[in-house]
């Protein structure tokens, strides 16, 4: 007991109050809990998702440490990792996702190399004059000796506006003995005809990634910023959840799930088709 | 530079019995490097707090930046965004710091946080490993004749660079692991 006291003690005076800051024996401020509380890097996320930390954070668990995966830890943290402010993720569905990923059969985990998850930055350019916004999908590869992020894909909307190939009648086309005119109505299909997509095969799409590169090596394309970026994973098996940065006064910030969705037979692709704003 | 030295040779004790000759780096050398790491940011953070106080003479901050500048790799930059504008603002270090000695406040003080956190180490395609530590800053800036008072919390996302390198030691060739500040991600928090 009488220890208890002398580490209070030690504690309390350890801990000083410097012009209405608090202060720490080092000088430093003292964190409140909030910073410790915010799940500060996605390699956190990944760590507490994982139980492959300690509570505080400032402990790495390895494969050989018996706290590595513990079950009850993992409960704790990922009830944590969700938004709990703006984002309306039912309880139920919460609960559902917890108790699949800890289940005692089948557990599952997130692995930083396992794939099926990327990253959905929305950056400013400049082109044609102003600014813009263009989203990039990014994702992981292996490179060389290690790993890279490279841009898989893109959403400008300059592009997708520019590629609307008509349908039925309204579509034109050159007719099928054009071959015996040597092609001479290509100057009126490319020329003249606003559409020239309509001249393409059925499965025709357009590739925007080629299209921005070159944009960007024309000088036509000019990197400004970044404004945001979240994730998208699709790692947990027939489950889709989104991860976004949630910068604000509390407890509940820093990485947290921010989307949730139960999967079934096709949704992955509708998601998908959503996320790249497809038809 | 020679207390940089003297980490690199403990890093180097602690680490050179643990599978010297492949480049994994195991758990015990991971928290070698993460010391090794946290000391470079501890100096950042404590040159920070010595560009922005108005005490410092020029000459005096200009010694300390060209300090602080030697801990960066080369073209590492400073990505700044506050709470009312989340578009990244992007600044040299030199630069970022100049704008921080610059500051129109009589008085300035720059404190950090009891609290960091230190990422796993991820290998890149050239072989190097990278990692990210995130600190917490408090600003408090005071124009007694603007009647300004300014105060923000930022978090600071610090890339480490960390490569195994060789120098010779009495006549022999000794690999140790060291380790670069690169870019930082500045964030304006709410708190």
């Amino acid at each position: 007991m009488r220890i208890k006291i002398v580490i209070i003690i030690l504690l309390i005076t350890s801990i000083q109050s410097v012009s209405g800051q608090v202060l720490s024996s080092s000088g430093r401020l003292v964190d409140d809990g909030r910073f410790a509380a915010s799940t500060k890097q996605v390699n956190q996320f990944f760590r507490r998702f994982n139980a492959e930390e300690s509570k505080e954070g400032d402990v790495r668990y390895y494969s050989d440490n018996e706290n590595y995966r513990n079950r009850e830890l993992r409960k704790s943290f990922i009830n944590i990792l969700f938004d709990n402010e703006t984002s309306d993720i039912p309880v139920d569905l919460k609960r559902e996702f917890l108790n699949t990923v800890i289940s005692e059969s089948y557990p599952q985990f997130l692995a930083f190399h396992g794939g099926d998850w990327f990253a959905e930055a929305s950056t400013v350019f400049s082109y044609g004059g102003r600014s813009q916004e263009v989203t990039l999908f990014l994702k992981l590869q292996p490179e060389g000796l290690g790993h890279e992020w490279v841009i898989d894909n893109v959403v400008f909307k300059p592009f997708t506006v520019a590629f609307d190939k008509p349908k039925g009648d309204q579509k034109k086309f050159l007719h099928p003995l054009s071959h015996e005119l040597g092609f001479m109505n290509l100057r009126r299909a490319i020329q003249d005809d606003p559409k020239p997509e309509s001249y393409t095969p059925t499965d025709f799409k357009p590739d925007y990634l080629t299209l921005f590169i070159f944009e960007i090596k024309k000088g036509n394309l000019k990197f400004e910023t970044v404004k945001d970026v979240k994730y998208h994973f699709f790692q947990i098996d027939k489950w889709y959840f989104e991860l976004s940065q949630f910068n604000r006064p509390g407890f509940n910030t820093g990485w947290l799930i921010s989307n949730l969705v139960k999967l079934g037979k096709g949704d992955r692709d509708i998601i998908m088709n959503y996320i790249y704003d497809r038809k | 530079m020679k207390k940089y030295i003297l980490s690199l040779l403990i890093l180097f004790s602690a680490t050179s019995m643990v599978a010297l000759a492949q480049d994994n780096i195991s758990p015990a050398r991971k928290q070698a490097i993460d010391s090794l790491a946290l000391e470079k940011v501890k100096d950042l953070s404590k040159y920070i707090s010595i560009i922005g106080s108005k005490e410092t003479q020029f000459s005096e901050a200009t010694r300390v930046m060209d300090r602080a500048e030697e801990l960066f790799a080369p073209d590492a930059e400073m990505g700044v965004s506050s709470i009312n504008n989340s578009e990244i603002a992007y600044y040299k270090i030199r630069s970022y710091f100049e704008r921080l000695m610059a500051l129109n406040y009589d008085r300035v003080n720059i404190s950090w946080y009891d609290i960091h956190y230190i990422s796993d180490l991820e290998r890149q395609p050239d072989g190097r490993y990278v990692g990210v530590i995130t600190v917490y800053q408090r600003f408090e800036g005071t124009s007694q004749e603007a009647g300004l008072n300014y105060r923000d919390t930022t978090k600071k996302d610090i890339t480490i660079y960390v490569e195994k390198k060789q120098t010779q030691i009495a006549g022999r060739t000794v690999e140790f692991w060291d380790v670069m500040l690169g870019d930082v991600r500045v964030t304006e928090t709410s708190a």
